[in-house]
């Protein structure tokens, strides 16, 4: 009872936090919001219509009371309207998440694919082979989003002219989106995974288990990977949080529709309660995921299930 | 021969040739084709508001010409032809227009055309309550709309205004179904209905707009291959901001046409078979670099001349677009009509170096710039991404000035920073560009009202802080005059006294860069703003 309590109050101060670092963050954005209502800087507004827009949207108030405003407006779950589009932000959001919480799931889950089958097949045995891969981990760390995707559309779009590579609907036009923001991560978590997975081949559980008569396949896959894996789940919650953050860059590449979109476009038009909206949503999907990565934790790891709790260095929140 | 044909366009540029590039589809010999989506990826923005009486920019233009329509048309000559308007006729004293409009038209929603619905749009544009930027504006000098008789209207003026029929052939100024008007500002934003070719099926934010043929069509612009309905079923056009991803989208057969072409995908699209640039100049001032002439060091005219002989544009230009643009040699861009080429504008160290010494910049500090009274010689120079010139030119420009003496203090700014530099006068030399099909812009843009109007801190046109009373008179004149030879006179006088001061570094005309595959036949630039026409095309 009192675990679950903490929890809700932790999440309410994240929220909290995000939202008061946004607002006053968007404060900071040059220009002047009555100038984002009228058709963004340099739409050669009177001064008349801007102290119109001034007052009608209270942007004339001080700091404080336009703050405590938001925050009113926010615990009763009203998001406001978009300054440039007049719309509600809830719709635009409700418009934009499912794509971009799909693009990034797909990413996620394509990484963890890639990254298992990277750690599983590395042995000690073969040298060449390990360096090979860390160099393919490191170098795929390495590469920026924007770059891999315009290298992913000249070789498969326009040389072999296998994937479209601006957006369509359907299996086809994710593919080359999901890559751009997969095989990154794949090398960060990748890299995560081998070394663990190695120093759990070397562990004395593994021993007992091949002295117990275990298969080298059932040894590599249950005992060791379950150990590789437990770093990287951790790290999942976060891994989301950056392929969110890339999905701005690889949104616009691939011209998806997408919440990264929304909120690049938000920011150029000073459009401040499309920002607010948009980061408070990627911070609950990150909140949420928090607590799915936890448990995940808990079932891939027999000693977190004892009834200390946490373990060690695993992150609250 | 059609390749070569279009090859010509593209190297002259002019306005001249475009209704020669228009033609080339029914020159191919076979016959127009019926049917088909057509997809167009734009690299403008998406705009906010599809309705460009509200706001008003290239981005609502582009897709606004594709459904909307304007009382007059302009020629690829400049002049003035009938549309939704079949006559017009000014008063003597040039106080009030009587324009004849269109009978036996209907807007896309079925809504009949009449001098009641003409009255609505331009009462429309000019109430605050719309937002209009543009259209508001060029409506300035009107007093208020009377309607006459049923396809009669008489528009009453404060002034003459000899640009008024050129402000209304723009598509900031379209003639809307006033049964639409009464859905609300925002409904009308999703979805305006007008009388163009096609209309406005859907928007998917951040995706596309579907534009679908118009039943209700009768209107072709004065200057088509063709009349009757348009030969397309629908058009997609969807927003690509990335221009590599465009140009690959394009050159894998995904979409049709493609705007905003950059220069090393021009070049590439230029040798490729399938596919074919459009690229042509547009109205208004080109991009260029002007002086804020209200504060050292260029209140002087010896340092102005100096700063603009230490700048090598041929060089930069070829350097950085590769060839693909030309330098514009008139404050005018060459699709305006009047503009008057300027002195060549040369790049000489030499005479540069020696009007510093003249100013009083003789010496040099230890890093090589310029000092009078133990002053550096500076400029600072804000820049913003969204005017159409590459970082590369910039810095070619600060490193050939270094070597007159000049330190020239580049300043990458968001679009909204830069507005403020623009308004606060925090700033040296600037590049700006503005788009408009009539030579008043000079009167917009640099005659003393264009400061005076402005308050503190906000918007001001007169970029170059010009206060001449000659100019004043000039620009006035010439835009209450109808008659073209006492306008061409005029202009022709505007743009010496201009140049004579230079303010003003012309660089290359703002454009319209479109590619397309050769299967797309009858692409054609609407002449008054520049603007892609879909009216004419067909897939072959």
């Amino acid at each position: 009872m009192s675990r679950l309590a903490l929890r809700v109050l932790g999440a309410v101060f994240v929220l909290w936090a995000v939202v008061t670092l946004t607002f006053f963050g968007t404060q900071a954005i040059p220009g002047d919001p009555a100038e984002a209502v009228l058709g963004g800087p340099g739409s050669r507004s009177t001064a008349a219509q801007l102290a119109q827009i001034r007052a009608q949207y209270g942007f004339d108030r001080p700091l404080w009371v336009r703050y405590l405003d938001e925050l009113r407006h926010l615990a009763q779950g009203d998001l406001g309207v978009s300054y440039a589009l007049k719309t509600p932000v809830t719709t635009l959001v409700g418009q934009t998440i499912g794509a971009t919480l799909t693009l990034a799931g797909l990413s996620l889950v394509v990484a963890w694919a890639v990254a298992v089958v990277v750690a599983v097949a590395a042995t000690r045995e073969s040298r060449i082979g390990a360096a090979l891969a860390s160099l393919l981990e490191i170098t795929a760390v390495a590469v920026p989003h924007f770059w891999l995707g315009s290298m992913l559309i000249l070789v498969f779009s326009v040389g072999l002219g296998w994937l479209p590579p601006i957006s369509t609907p359907g299996v086809a036009g994710l593919v080359l989106p999901v890559l751009s923001l997969a095989l990154p991560l794949a090398g960060f978590l990748g890299q995560l995974m081998r070394e663990s997975f190695l120093a759990a081949l070397d562990a004395p559980f593994t021993l007992s288990a091949r002295a117990r008569g275990e298969s080298e396949t059932r040894v590599r896959l249950v005992h060791a990977l379950r150990h590789a894996a437990l770093p990287a789940i951790s790290l999942s919650g976060w891994a989301f949080g950056s392929l969110i953050s890339g999905a701005v860059v690889v949104e616009a590449l691939f011209a998806r529709p997408g919440l990264g979109r929304t909120l690049l476009s938000a920011v150029l038009a000073g459009d401040a309660p499309v920002i607010t909206g948009v980061v408070l949503v990627v911070a609950t999907v990150y909140l949420v995921l928090t607590v799915v990565t936890e448990a995940a934790d808990r079932l891939a790891d027999p000693r977190l299930r004892s009834a200390s709790g946490q373990r060690a260095g695993a992150p609250a929140w | 021969m059609n390749r070569h044909r279009y090859a010509v366009c593209a190297l002259l540029l002019g306005s001249l040739t475009l209704s020669a590039c228009g033609g080339t589809a029914a020159d191919a010999g076979d016959q127009p084709r019926q049917g088909g989506t057509l997809v167009y990826a734009t690299g403008d923005d998406e705009p906010t508001c599809l309705d460009p009486q509200k706001g008003g920019n290239v981005a609502q233009a582009l897709l606004g010409t594709q459904h909307l329509q304007t009382l007059f048309y302009q020629n690829s000559s400049g002049e003035i032809l009938p549309w939704l308007a079949t006559s017009w006729k000014q008063a003597a004293d040039g106080l009030s227009w009587t324009i004849e409009i269109r009978e036996n038209v209907k807007f896309s929603d079925g809504t009949a055309l009449d001098a009641d619905a003409v009255k609505a749009n331009l009462d429309r544009i000019a109430s605050p309550q719309t937002l209009s930027n543009t259209g508001r504006l060029a409506l300035a000098k009107v007093a208020s709309v009377e309607v006459t008789g049923p396809h009669t209207v008489r528009v009453d003026l404060k002034q003459p205004d000899g640009a008024l029929l050129e402000s209304l052939a723009q598509v900031w100024l379209p003639i809307e179904s006033p049964t639409a008007f009464a859905r609300g500002l925002d409904t009308n934003c999703l979805h305006p209905v007008g009388t163009g070719p096609y209309m406005v099926e859907s928007w998917t934010k951040q995706d596309s707009v579907t534009l679908v043929r118009n039943p209700f069509f009768t209107t072709p612009p004065p200057d088509v291959a063709h009349t009757g309905p348009a030969y397309l079923d629908k058009i997609v056009w969807r927003f690509v901001p990335d221009g590599t991803s465009r140009f690959a989208a394009l050159q894998s057969g995904q979409v049709h046409v493609i705007d905003v072409v950059e220069p090393q995908n021009a070049v590439a699209a230029k040798g490729n078979p399938t596919l074919r640039t459009l690229i042509a100049p547009r109205p208004g001032e080109p991009v260029e670099l002007e002086l804020n002439t209200g504060r050292a060091p260029f209140d002087d005219i010896r340092v102005r001349q100096a700063f603009f002989a230490s700048i090598d544009v041929a060089g930069a230009l070829r350097s950085v677009y590769l060839g693909t643009v030309p330098q514009s040699t008139s404050l005018l861009s060459s699709a305006t009509r009047f503009n008057v080429p300027a002195p060549r504008h040369a790049y000489d160290p030499a005479a540069a170096a020696a009007l510093l010494d003249q100013a009083g910049w003789a010496g040099r500090d230890a890093d090589g710039y310029r000092v009078r009274d133990g002053k550096r010689l500076s400029v600072v120079l804000p820049y913003s991404r969204f005017i159409p010139l590459e970082n590369g030119f910039y810095e070619q420009l600060q490193a050939t000035a270094k070597k007159t003496g000049f330190e020239v203090k580049l300043q990458p700014l968001e679009t909204a920073k830069w507005w403020i530099a623009n308004n606060t006068w925090a700033y040296d030399a600037i590049p700006v560009y503005y788009t408009k099909n009539s030579p008043d812009v000079l009167r917009i843009t640099y005659t003393t009202a264009a400061l005076a109007e402005s308050t503190p801190g906000s918007y001001h046109a007169n970029t170059v802080h010009l206060k001449s009373a000659d100019l004043d008179r000039l620009l006035e004149e010439a835009s209450q005059t109808s008659d073209d030879a006492r306008r061409g006179s005029l202009y022709q006088q505007a743009q010496e006294l201009l140049g004579a001061g230079s303010y003003t570094l012309p660089i290359y005309d703002q454009q319209t860069r479109l590619a397309h595959q050769t299967k797309v036949r009858g692409l054609r630039l609407q002449p008054s703003l520049a603007m892609p026409d879909l009216y004419d095309v067909w897939i072959a």
